[in-house]
């Protein structure tokens, strides 16, 4: 039987809010594809190589955490790159969002690097984007449901797609009206409460961009 | 200054007369009223008490009333707040309430919301603190367990002649250094070997180089013995430990402390943790091992947590479930269920059981397959994402009964095809649950 090799990247340590969901339904979808499932956690100090890997799930933390993700991950920043140039699937959700661009703002103020594999940066702001929230596809035309909980207010750089549109709630900074952000087979979002969970069609989707890369 | 203290006193006191005459419960308003007219209030009525304060995210009650019924033994009137209205007014009430006897030491055991140390402390002047551990638990409240730790720790700044008593199987207790004299306890039952952490888990990290923490041993989540694999940081020496677990059944778990053996009609690691907790208590204030035994014999189970209700011939066990890890630690105890068994799974998301249910998805219902499940009902608001978290774990869909309301939880109960149900509730799922069958003639008595 085919095999969909996951890389859980840093996933020992950035698994807040319920983030395992996301990996779940993943893992879930893509047997009931018929494909088995192999997950492999990529952390602090362990190599990242492109080639092993067709799906890459990268969760959100704790500030402490993902300052010292931060650190370790410019390590595997050209790997990871690489990565998502060739059209590999990730599913990134807050933090693992944040630190895909070029750097984030913690709750404290301090500037956090991340890769800058996608143009965002991510600054912080006094209180917390809390609550339920809806937002729109156009790509895909789909709707999604979702709770978000985050510090951070992201801003997309010109050429980067926000995942969705908002209908409810607060979204990337509650200026523009976009929700995470879309580029080549990358998905980010600050929905955890987990996004897959609420959004099986869009697990599906995934799925499918994975299972057509593996073909490619 | 003093006169105002004892005026907000007397008040205070007055109001709780008031509501008991009227038949209201005062768990709380009176130390509300007291505390407007003087926020020191609790330096009055506090100062001739030796104080012990619970504190920690999960087993505070527990421990608590362990310690009680330890304590119990040779101070009967000590006071406490175990109605767990554990916020400044609440305990403000809970000294309002308690009449000290003539000539008698005065001794105090109090459960305390982490966040409201830093209220109560400097009135207080505890002479010992106690942290059970520190686990995720409402997010949505305090954001990060680092957040939670430097609330307990601004606390404990505040008064360093207590002793802080500590869970030393956890990483977290270790990190900092503090002025005050150190107790750690832990558990010491098991051979050496080599091991990390369950990946799901939080506070793996060094707090002194940041690598990934390695275990010789591990009871639960992080707890266990812990060392780091590039420095020199490891789990402190024990002073109190858990040397052997003799029996661990649904019911009762029978363990040894120190090589003394203690019996607990509670099951679960995580009780056995809250056990040694009090008996850490209870030896630092100079309790007989004897005493301590028969104070853990007499403890009731608390409230809804692995409380069990017969209805007709079925034998309900209700379990609280709130965070991931006591879920995880739920899921552990029913591993001991050996006959077959109904599981009901009611998931809410009231503000009292945290709005954000994704934390479901940190608990590993997986192995639920192993278990001898014979029907599987599942409810409350959030019953469609609890069914999809079952069907993740490998539960049919169409092998699911979805339960529209309570009421029809309870006729599921009563036609049930096995004996023995189990219930997983969220909080006021537990409440709902509690109620209908109170009213059903089931339970007696309310939440006190």
């Amino acid at each position: 039987m085919k095999t969909i090799r996951i890389c859980h990247l840093y996933g020992n340590l950035l698994n807040t809010y319920g983030d395992n969901g996301n990996l779940l339904i993943l893992q879930w979808r893509a047997r009931e594809h018929g494909y088995n499932v192999d997950t492999t956690i990529v952390s602090l100090d362990d190599p990242f190589n492109p080639d092993d890997y067709d799906l890459i799930f990268f969760g959100g933390g704790q500030d402490y955490e993902q300052r010292i993700v931060s650190k370790d991950i410019q390590h595997k920043k050209d790997a990871i790159i690489s990565y998502i140039e060739n059209n590999g699937v990730v599913v990134a959700i807050c933090g693992g969002y944040q630190l895909l661009g070029h750097y984030y703002t913690s709750a404290v103020g301090e500037r956090i690097e991340g890769i800058g594999a996608i143009d965002y940066y991510t600054t912080n702001q006094d209180g917390r984007y809390i609550g339920d929230i809806t937002i729109y596809d156009e790509e895909t035309g789909f709707t999604y449901e979702g709770y978000e909980n985050h510090n951070g207010r992201t801003f997309l750089g010109e050429n980067v797609q926000p995942l969705g549109i908002v209908e409810k709630g607060f979204g990337n900074n509650n200026e523009d009206k976009t929700e995470g952000a879309r580029y080549k087979n990358v998905f980010c979002s600050y929905f955890h409460g987990p996004l897959l969970v609420r959004n099986i069609h869009l697990a599906d989707y995934i799925i499918e961009k994975v299972i057509h890369q593996k073909m490619a | 200054m003093y006169l105002k203290r004892k005026l907000a006193s007397f008040i205070g006191k007055t109001t709780l007369k008031t509501l008991r005459l009227l038949k209201k419960s005062g768990s709380s308003y009176p130390g509300k009223v007291a505390l407007s007219v003087d926020k020191d209030v609790l330096s009055e009525l506090a100062h001739d008490y030796e104080t012990i304060i619970i504190t920690g995210t999960n087993g505070k009650t527990l421990t608590t009333a362990l310690t009680v019924q330890a304590l119990k033994q040779k101070y009967p009137n000590l006071l406490t707040n175990s109605t767990g209205s554990n916020m400044k007014q609440g305990i403000v009430s809970a000294f309002l309430s308690h009449k000290a006897k003539k000539g008698e030491k005065k001794i105090a055991v109090l459960e305390v919301d982490e966040a409201n140390l830093v209220y109560v402390v400097p009135h207080l002047k505890p002479k010992i603190i106690l942290t059970t551990n520190i686990f995720r638990d409402q997010m949505d409240r305090f954001g990060e367990i680092y957040t939670i730790y430097q609330k307990i720790l601004d606390g404990i700044m505040l008064s360093p002649e207590t002793i802080v008593v500590a869970n030393g199987d956890s990483p977290i207790f270790h990190s900092a250094s503090l002025p005050n004299k150190r107790v750690f306890f832990g558990f010491n039952y098991q051979e050496d070997s080599d091991l990390q952490a369950h990946y799901n888990t939080d506070g793996i990290l060094c707090p002194n180089c940041e690598k990934i923490l390695r275990y010789r041993s591990i009871s639960y989540s992080n707890l266990g013995k812990y060392y780091c694999p590039n420095c020199q940081f490891k789990r402190p020496n024990l002073d109190y430990a858990v040397t052997n677990i003799d029996l661990l059944t649904l019911q009762e778990s029978v363990f040894d402390i120190d090589g003394h053996t203690f019996t607990l009609p509670i099951s679960g690691l995580y009780n056995i943790y809250n056990a040694l907790a009090a008996y850490s208590i209870a030896s630092l204030m100079g309790i007989s091992v004897e005493d301590i035994k028969t104070g853990f014999k007499q403890t009731q189970r608390v409230f809804g947590r692995q409380e069990i209700i017969h209805v007709d011939d079925k034998s309900l066990l209700i379990n609280l479930i709130k965070n991931p890890t006591g879920l995880n630690q739920v899921l552990d105890i029913l591993q001991f269920e050996k006959n077959p068994f109904t599981l009901i799974s009611v998931l809410n998301d009231n503000y009292a059981d945290g709005q954000d249910v994704s934390w479901i998805w940190d608990g590993q219902y997986e192995q639920l397959q192993d278990m001898p499940i014979q029907q599987l009902v599942v409810g409350g608001k959030r019953h469609q994402e609890m069914s999809l978290r079952l069907e993740v774990a490998g539960f049919k869909k169409e092998n699911m009964i979805i339960a529209a309301s309570i009421q029809d939880i309870i006729e599921h109960i009563k036609h049930a095809p096995t004996k023995h149900i189990n219930v997983l509730a969220t909080y006021t799922a537990m409440l709902e649950l509690r109620k209908q069958l109170s009213l059903q003639g089931y339970v007696k008595g309310e939440l006190n």
